[in-house]
């Protein structure tokens, strides 16, 4: 038990049981549901989660600093359309340069909003439900409320979905889903191990501690922000990508989707603690729900009641099992022991 | 209390080159002069106690070494070595390090990634393995075990303050500031703290020791310095001071114990408490108070007289135990119900418990009553509210311009004073004073001292918490002692002096 | 450099935006001042703005209520539900209301007694009470109320006013008093302002928050209620996203996101600002999406100037001494 607790944290045990109810999610919807184990299963799932996970990625970020980005679903929906746009009126476009186009745009959207989040003062709630209203209103009228086709796209875009990364017996591993798992990756290993990155947790965890040895407390959030939109931007894309019709309601609410993946996924929403690799987690369980409930055709309806209810149950859960966890982790070992000269470490 | 004896002297520190200078530090704050040609040297292993009342400046001094504020006037000298300190990172490279009362740790990092986190250059990689290694080789030196990897939230005061230390070896701090670190430490957490510091002095750093506690100040320190009013007053070798002087230099006269509140005629019994606890908080608490009888509570900060308090209030009710009102027995659940049975309670805190700070005067003074005050419509009557509020203003002669200002705005004494109007106006029959002069200056003080005297002549039974044992034994006409949780003693008027409390609040048990 | 008092405050700047905007609307459209299209300025916007009345006092306690579209959203389909399923319009309206306060006591019960932030919960609520109302209507659209209550929603009741710009009326003047007059109206602020000092007084804090979240929620019932009388219909997406344009009312008011403060003046003028910039914008023919353009730049700008004021203003004084 010592052993134990030693190598295990509360905040592992809740991201090893959100992967339990995954699984458990998995058997049952797969006892219900005709030829669920299958390729398609999988790749259905896999699209919908790629696209909220690398979202969630920045949306992670943002809420460890003690804010939140609103506007992320209409950086979505303008960087999907306009970098549609773009690549509609110019077929020659290289992919690469398409894709940079949709970043530098998601990028400097969630400049602006870091800019006066952090250097402006204005409570991230108030800037980013601003921006998600000013974001769309400029898409409307940009766009002229007219739609980007599928056939005006080039063929590489509209065939990408389909692309396979790489394929394990029946299961093809799509380059999008790839890619959201290795940004995760990323990701990951960023934030555990890069000192820079770090101090998004030292950041929400105290940002009065932060300021006081001499953290660049408004950096970390300005670029908490840059990354959400960057990410944002390059979710824009494989929106794009995955839909290829494009109209100016695109990726409208999906803020809400993201913001209960990671709060799903065990992200604290007062800030300081919690994982990118738990908000795929998160986001991987709510694209199980949303597509098995599909196919499972008691009624797509239930979709978001169930939503609601995960959501209230990550809360909750958080606020009364991790508490407790935590207490008995401390109970049993953060004794102050005083001995009397050096002692080896324990 | 035993002197450190057996420990390690510092060396003849005259004879070492300063390691920190100040000279004619000068800071003002709009109309305040925070802080007037202030002149002061910290040598390497020299521990000096920073003393003076509230507002003497010794925080703005701090902040000025640490680089939170610029003086305005003024030159500091590292190492002989005129320097800026333009922010606390900088502070930190000049090897200056700060420890404040309420340890700034980030709860979600673990330890060891506390005690690195503010290393300028710790590259861009975080080599766990190798942090974990650090940070427990840093701990066992100070003989302290903790487990690194767990997260700094959930540890206690003492714990996180062992942290900040191991942070500050692990910079290799010349100058240590230590602001007040053992108000919230029970006795043995302090012994344990001061071990730490002498081993720090005895590595050649320099510690800033700034403390309330005259008995702690004395175990420990080898210079001593007072300020008043934002000047230095005196710098003297510890050996040379005397308490009583050191008081008497803070407050600018020869100050002897309180005047000793005349007893007043005691009445029927009012509370009778038996046996109260509070598993794992406190227990076998078991106390009478008569009216007009003031039975004062003594002991070291986290003893757990506020927790009694809080008891009696309902805020956090006893598991077990008896209390009776008036000879009947009740059960607390709710502040609410403690009112209702005549019993109030002026918090220790009151800026986060006490006040609502932005809000007026009158709007505090009626809040816990606000029944009281409303029409039949269920409308607030606001002149009533209002004459209410100006009958305290002039009864505790609160100094504002109306009572329809913010009590943020009033100072420390007055803001005490609302609070206290704000219990009196519930008509209480006990009345729980929790540190009612912590804090405020020493005109103000007196005024509360002779409010309590009133009070109790009107009837009042009154429970005085107080750290400050002169104040406890100048009021009170019983003393209930407490040490861990436990009540120690209850010492009658004339058997209760300085020695026998602390030597009950510091753990020799002694018959009733 | 110092401005008087009473011209610092955050109310006379909204009116004077109220006059200058409506100054502008005056000299450039003449059906501006018409009785048919104040009434109409108000009613296009009815059930908004009466449910902002009650998230200021929700946000003064320091809370959060995004459910309240949702609420809305609910109530309409429990009502229309039950209508179809033969009770009585009034049964069903009362079905329709009841609904409204379950969700709010849900709502309140996790916040208050359970101690969850109210960001999460009213999150998860706005995600379920929207998914419950679309189990009841699913895809379908429920009309064919009876005919006074479509009459109720359109039709004016009071010379040129409607019954949902009465209640309007009634309820602002009603939560005046009660914000500002009455005890449950100053608890509200002194639980914003230090929730522990509210519990030390004696304040049954978890109570209050409990009733101010079904208060909310039954509000939020009856704005759904008035929105299907107006539209004549129901759907399971209606009123969805109106929970922002609530807040911005609200925050544009001058009420603190961090509770304490605030007053309803504000809120009342930040409508009349808001319904008299769409109004305006309207008639020069700038469409719906760049009017929320620009009162999403109005929202960041309400705090981002004053804080910027303050800025130069600590930084002028810095340099004098």
């Amino acid at each position: 038990m010592r052993w134990l607790q030693r190598h295990i944290r509360p905040e592992q045990i809740r991201e090893f049981s959100l992967l339990l109810l995954i699984v458990a999610a998995v058997l049952i919807f797969g006892s219900m549901i005709d030829g669920y184990y299958t390729s398609r299963t999988f790749n259905r799932i896999a699209s919908s989660v790629a696209i909220i996970t690398v979202v969630a990625v920045g949306q992670t970020l943002v809420v460890l600093t003690r804010n939140i980005d609103l506007a992320v679903g209409s950086i979505v929906g303008c960087t999907a359309y306009f970098t549609g746009a773009q690549l509609a009126a110019h077929h020659g476009l290289p992919p690469v340069v398409a894709v940079l186009i949709a970043m530098a745009l998601g990028c400097a959207m969630g400049a602006i909003n870091g800019a006066l989040v952090a250097y402006g003062r204005v409570p991230s709630i108030i800037v980013t439900l601003g921006s998600l209203a000013i974001y769309r209103g400029i898409l409307i009228d940009y766009s002229g409320a007219r739609t980007v086709t599928t056939d005006s796209l080039p063929k590489w875009l509209i065939d990408l979905p389909r692309l396979n990364f790489i394929t394990i017996g029946d299961l093809d591993i799509r380059a999008m889903f790839a890619l959201a798992v290795g940004i995760v990756v990323l990701f990951q290993i960023g934030t555990s191990f890069l000192n820079v990155a770090r101090r998004f947790y030292a950041m929400g965890s105290n940002p009065d501690a932060a300021e006081l040895i001499g953290m660049p407390t408004r950096q970390i959030v300005f670029s908490a922000f840059v990354l959400s939109g960057t990410l944002s931007g390059l979710a824009g894309f494989m929106f794009l990508a995955r839909f290829g019709n494009i109209t100016v309601e695109a990726a409208r609410g999906m803020e809400l989707q993201v913001v209960a993946a990671v709060v799903v996924g065990g992200v604290n929403i007062f800030g300081g603690s919690g994982t990118v690799f738990g908000a795929m987690l998160g986001a991987i369980m709510i694209a199980i729900l949303e597509q098995s409930l599909f196919r499972l055709q008691i009624s797509e309806f239930w979709r978001d009641a169930i939503l609601g209810l995960l959501i209230l149950m990550a809360v909750a859960s958080d606020a009364v099992i991790l508490n407790r966890l935590r207490a008995i982790w401390s109970r049993t070992e953060l004794k102050l022991v005083t001995r009397p000269g050096t002692g080896a470490a324990p | 209390m035993t002197p450190a004896t057996g420990q390690l002297r510092p060396i003849d520190t005259a004879a070492v080159p300063p390691v920190l200078e100040m000279r004619g530090i000068a800071k003002r704050f709009g109309a305040t002069q925070a802080l007037e040609d202030v002149s002061l040297t910290l040598r390497p292993g020299e521990i000096h106690a920073l003393l003076g009342e509230n507002g003497a400046g010794k925080s703005t001094l701090i902040k000025i070494m640490t680089g939170v504020y610029q003086p305005d006037r003024g030159e500091i000298r590292l190492a002989g070595k005129p320097v800026t300190v333009g922010s606390a990172a900088e502070g930190q490279i000049h090897g200056i390090a700060a420890i404040y009362q309420e340890p700034l740790l980030f709860p979600d990092l673990n330890v060891a990634e506390n005690i690195f986190v503010s290393h300028q250059n710790r590259g861009a990689v975080t080599n766990w393995r190798q942090m974990f290694r650090e940070a427990e080789s840093i701990l066992a030196s100070l003989g302290v075990a903790l487990d690194v990897r767990s997260p700094a939230r959930g540890l206690t005061l003492a714990a996180q303050q062992s942290v900040e230390i191991a942070k500050a070896i692990s910079l290799n701090v010349r100058v240590l500031i230590m602001d007040e670190p053992t108000a919230s430490l029970s006795a043995h957490e302090v012994a344990q703290l001061f071990r730490l510091v002498r081993d720090l002095r005895s590595k050649g750093v320099a510690i800033l020791f700034v403390s309330h506690r005259m008995e702690e100040v004395f175990q420990i320190a080898d210079t001593v310095t007072v300020f008043r009013d934002g000047r230095l007053i005196s710098t003297r070798p510890a050996a040379e001071v005397t308490p009583q002087k050191a008081i008497a230099d803070m407050v600018g006269r020869e100050m002897g114990l309180f005047q000793r509140r005349a007893a007043a005629k005691k009445g029927e019994k009012l509370l009778a408490v038996r046996g109260l606890a509070r598993a794992g908080v406190f227990e076998g608490v078991s106390f009478d108070v008569h009216r007009g009888e003031v039975l004062g509570f003594a002991g070291l900060i986290g003893a757990g007289r506020t927790d009694v308090g809080l008891a009696l209030f309902g805020i956090e009710p006893a598991t077990s135990g008896t209390i009776e009102l008036n000879g009947a027995a009740h059960v607390i659940r709710s502040p609410r119900q403690a009112m209702a049975l005549g019993i109030a309670y002026v918090s220790e805190d009151r800026r986060q418990l006490g006040l609502s700070l932005p809000m007026s005067i009158s709007a505090n003074i009626s809040l816990p009553v606000l029944a009281r005050y409303l029409s039949r419509l269920g409308l607030i009557r606001t002149g009533e509210e209002r004459a209410t509020a100006e009958a305290f203003r002039k009864r505790l002669s609160i100094r504002t311009p109306n009572v329809d200002l913010a009590v943020g705005k009033l100072s420390g004494g007055n803001q005490q004073k609302v609070m206290l109007s704000k219990w009196l106006n519930t008509r209480p029959a006990l009345l729980i004073l929790d540190e009612p002069t912590r804090g405020i200056d020493v005109g103000a003080k007196a005024e509360v001292h002779a409010m309590i005297g009133e009070l109790a002549a009107e009837g009042i039974g009154i429970i005085l918490i107080s750290s400050d044992l002169p104040e406890v034994l100048a009021m009170s006409d019983r003393v209930l002692v407490m040490r861990e949780g436990r009540q120690m003693a209850i010492l009658d008027g004339d058997s209760a002096t300085s020695q026998t409390v602390m030597t009950a609040a510091m753990g020799q048990e002694m018959a009733a | 450099m110092t401005l008087p008092p009473i011209l610092r405050r955050w109310e006379a700047l909204l009116l004077l935006m109220l006059v200058v905007i409506a100054g502008l609307n005056i000299v450039y459209s003449p059906f501006y001042l018409g009785v048919g299209n104040i009434v109409n300025l108000f009613q296009l916007s009815i059930e908004k703005i009466i449910v902002a009345l009650m998230m200021t006092l929700i946000i003064i306690n320091g809370e959060i209520d995004l459910s309240v579209a949702s609420v809305m959203g609910l109530s309409s389909c429990v009502t229309a539900y039950t209508f179809h399923a033969g009770w009585p319009m009034g049964w069903a309206l009362t079905a329709g209301l009841a609904s409204g306060a379950v969700a709010g006591a849900i709502n309140g019960f996790w916040i208050a007694y359970v101690g969850l932030p109210s960001l999460a919960v009213t999150l998860a609520g706005l995600i379920g009470y929207r998914g419950v109302a679309r189990i009841l209507v699913e895809d379908r659209a429920y009309g064919g109320f009876p005919e006074w209550f479509n009459q109720l929603g359109q039709q004016p009741l009071l010379g040129p006013l409607t019954f949902s710009i009465i209640i309007f009326l009634a309820m602002f003047v009603f939560m005046a008093v009660v914000l500002h007059r009455s005890a449950a109206g100053r608890l509200v602020y002194v639980m914003g302002n230090n929730v522990q000092a509210a519990r030390y007084s004696g304040v049954r804090v978890k109570r209050v928050k409990l009733l101010l979240f079904v208060a909310s929620g039954v509000v939020a019932a009856l704005a759904g209620l008035l929105y299907s009388a107006r539209l004549g219909s129901v759907r399971g997406d209606m009123a969805v996203g109106f929970e922002l344009d609530v807040i911005t009312i609200v925050l544009l008011g001058g009420v603190s996101i961090f509770g304490g403060s605030g007053n309803l003046l504000g809120v009342g003028l930040s409508i009349l600002v808001i319904l008299n910039l769409r109004n305006g914008m309207g008639l020069a023919d700038i469409t719906g999406n760049t009017q929320t353009s620009v009162i999403g730049a109005l929202l960041i700008l309400s705090v981002l100037v004053p804080n910027m004021a303050r800025g130069l203003h600590s930084k002028l004084q810095g340099r004098e001494t």
